[in-house]
């Protein structure tokens, strides 16, 4: 059992169940929404209970997902796929240790000009998305 | 000199004067906020000129954390007792001539990634 929750706790969550790897997201919309780059896990949306939501907020930035937010405090919490049962939650959403591992760098093609990536992880200019969200 | 814009266009902001120290905090505050670790550089306030709609909200006593309450994006950090905001370099169109100089509240990292730039750390 994995909590999370927003910086002003309007928006708080609790994950059952197994958590995916976490992915480094380098996409001009990530970069914008996050303010550097966002990282996140993903899980089935029957895992991912919502326990706090009156600052859940969504905006639809492109034709296939939504991102969530709190719109009382601004957090980056959520992208959710339209074609698949699957939630990305932020990894810096979630409540102490974690015991996952970032496991790659996606959309680096977009990637800021002002830092580098050196902790050797795969690096890949897309995403393919759909199942594992 | 440098311009930048929330996700979804409804808050934009130019700076006239050089920005400074570009800094990637991970205190849990940030964290929370960006989702990740949040990167940002300082700008005089008098050189910070900020259009559109946007929203403060005050995680602590002595600074506010400003952003775009239409698309979520975190966009402004500010002490109240500073002549200087902090702006979010992930919203910067554009190449900004910028480079991410350290590490801060590493105290306060997550556990899921490591930093391994090179960049000199601090724990506060």
């Amino acid at each position: 059992m994995q909590n999370g929750s927003c910086l002003c706790g309007a928006v708080a969550f609790r994950i059952s169940g197994e958590m995916r790897d976490v992915l480094a997201c380098h996409c001009q919309q990530c970069r914008k929404t996050s303010g550097h780059y966002w990282a996140a896990t993903s899980v089935p949306d029957t895992a991912l209970e919502m326990t706090r939501k009156g600052g859940l907020a969504w905006f639809r930035a492109s034709d296939t997902a939504q991102r969530g937010f709190c719109k009382l405090c601004g957090s980056t919490l959520f992208w959710k796929p339209d074609n698949a049962d699957r939630t990305a939650v932020s990894a810096g959403a979630l409540d102490g240790a974690t015991g996952l591992e970032l496991s790659q760098h996606v959309f680096v093609a977009d990637k800021g000009g002002y830092y580098a990536l050196g902790d050797g992880k795969p690096l890949h200019n897309q995403f393919s998305g759909g199942e594992d969200a | 000199m440098h311009s930048g814009s929330c996700l979804c266009g409804d808050v934009t902001f130019t700076t006239s004067a050089p920005a400074k120290g570009a800094s990637a905090c991970h205190c849990t505050q940030c964290r929370k906020q960006s989702g990740h670790i949040w990167a940002s550089a300082q700008v005089a306030k008098d050189a910070l000129d900020i259009e559109g709609p946007l929203t403060w909200y005050a995680a602590s006593e002595g600074a506010a954390r400003g952003f775009c309450a239409q698309c979520g994006s975190f966009l402004f950090w500010h002490a109240h007792d500073e002549d200087e905001i902090s702006f979010a370099l992930g919203a910067l169109d554009g190449p900004s001539g910028l480079k991410l100089l350290k590490h801060i509240f590493v105290a306060d990292k997550g556990d899921y990634y490591d930093i391994a730039d090179g960049l000199p750390q601090s724990e506060q």
